[in-house]
């Protein structure tokens, strides 16, 4: 009978699989975003004529509507508008870099603020150049600023992923409906998913936990 | 090229997609409020056994996908011999899922008020469930509006992931829209604008009603 064909070992290739596109997808738009956010939050910092506000206006449409619709905009509205052709995995990483780079934007802007106005003025004092405050005043302090706001992030952002199922990306999500629609057995399936995420979001806590200490060692150190 | 006009003879559509939208969101905000209150009362609770449970809570639905939750539910739940429609599961799902957010930004609230008040109360000879109910609740929801305004803004968003199991909301409604008029950029561009401009307004109202409500704390 269709929808009772029970488990397969195949089912166990395709779990590897989708849990491999899952993370591999995460680290990408991750990486990316955290490079783009990064620029923007700079480019605001610095006060780039024009582009600055401009660029914080669409991180906060990013910021501000549901990224499953952000998905479909990229993906069946881009390539419309444009008539170009986009793959499923194309758009699920543009839009999660995107995404990913609104709200790293934000975060960086807060803390190179938090870092005590004075000493960029002894700094600039001692005729440092911009780009050596920038180095080494501004870096390491936000970064440390940053980094606990960045873990949770991260983790958030992983659950994200799992919208790109809806566009078509056999992710880990789209798997599990693979799966349950065949067996039927949703009882086994969306808890063995549901735990796979559940392992993957402490990982990435526990890595993002030990980074944070070790870069608030550096800020402790140069505080002394 | 863009052509925005034709979706004006769409918008009747588009309105029923966000009645469903309200109401789903105005149900799931009032079911995750008491659910997570729950959850918050029992993580601070003198109780280890409840605060395991609670903190289990917490760390469960805050590390697994909504997506992964609504295929569960949706699929789940007939298994179990309960019987209810994409609307009532999202309702369900989400005040679940969400009570996790609340519990913690309650608690975060409550945690928060200072030490002295509640002393003050217990040498007043306040009994317990006065305690909580006149004073901890009362001091801890005030001061906590702004940041549960943002996880029930989160949550509206969230009920575009409903479409996934049919609902027909918001964003099944444009997705309908979309393929009918060939006009997928226009209508999706157009929702995105809609939940931005949605959750601004929502956002500036409950900055100015936590102001108005703090307005003795300095905050």
């Amino acid at each position: 009978m269709y929808g009772d064909e029970g488990f397969t070992i195949f089912d166990l290739q395709l779990w590897a699989e989708g849990l491999g596109i899952s993370f591999g997808i995460f680290l990408a738009s991750s990486v990316f975003g955290l490079l783009l956010g990064s620029i923007i939050g700079l480019i605001r910092y610095y006060k780039v004529i024009g582009i600055g506000s401009l660029l914080m206006l669409g991180s906060e449409f990013l910021k501000n509507s549901p990224v499953l619709v952000q998905l479909f905009l990229v993906y069946f509205g881009v390539p419309a508008l444009l008539t170009i052709d986009l793959s499923p995995m194309e758009a699920a990483i543009i839009t999660l870099t995107g995404n990913t780079a609104a709200f790293i934007a934000v975060i960086v802007i807060s803390s190179i603020d938090a870092i005590d106005k004075k000493q960029l003025e002894a700094a600039r004092s001692f005729a440092l150049s911009e780009w050596q405050i920038l180095r080494l005043i501004i870096y390491p302090q936000s970064l440390a600023f940053a980094m606990p706001m960045f873990v949770s992030l991260a983790i958030n952002q992983l659950q994200v992923t799992s919208l790109i199922s809806v566009i078509g990306v056999v992710d880990l999500t789209r798997v599990g409906d693979i799966i349950n629609q065949r067996t039927f057995e949703p009882f086994i399936v969306w808890p063995i998913i549901g735990v796979t995420y559940f392992i993957l979001a402490k990982l990435v806590e526990r890595i993002g936990t030990r980074l944070e200490q070790r870069f608030s060692v550096h800020q402790i150190r140069s505080e002394i | 090229m863009l052509d925005p006009a034709v979706l004006m003879e769409y918008m009747p559509a588009f309105w029923d997609g966000f009645i469903v939208t309200a109401k789903v969101s105005i149900l799931s905000i009032i079911g995750s409020f008491v659910i997570g209150l729950l959850i918050a009362l029992l993580r601070i609770s003198e109780n280890k056994i409840c605060r395991i449970v609670a903190l289990c809570y917490v760390d469960i639905f805050r590390n697994i996908p909504f997506l992964v939750l609504i295929f569960f539910a949706y699929y789940g739940l007939p298994e179990i011999g309960i019987y209810i429609d994409a609307f009532w599961t999202g309702c369900f799902t989400l005040s679940v899922a969400v009570a996790a957010y609340v519990a913690e930004t309650i608690r975060a609230g409550i945690q928060n008020i200072d030490k002295g008040i509640i002393e003050a109360a217990k040498s007043f000879g306040f009994s317990r469930v006065h305690i909580y109910t006149k004073i901890i609740l009362p001091l801890a929801l005030t001061s906590s509006i702004r940041p549960l305004g943002s996880v029930f803004i989160n949550l509206i968003l969230t009920t575009s992931i409903l479409s996934a199991i049919t609902l027909g909301e918001l964003t099944s409604a444009s997705k309908i829209i979309a393929s009918t008029t060939f006009r997928p950029f226009e209508v999706y561009m157009f929702l995105v604008i809609f939940y931005c401009v949605l959750t601004f307004a929502l956002s500036a109202l409950i900055a100015g009603w936590h102001k108005y409500l703090n307005r003795y704390n300095g905050a």
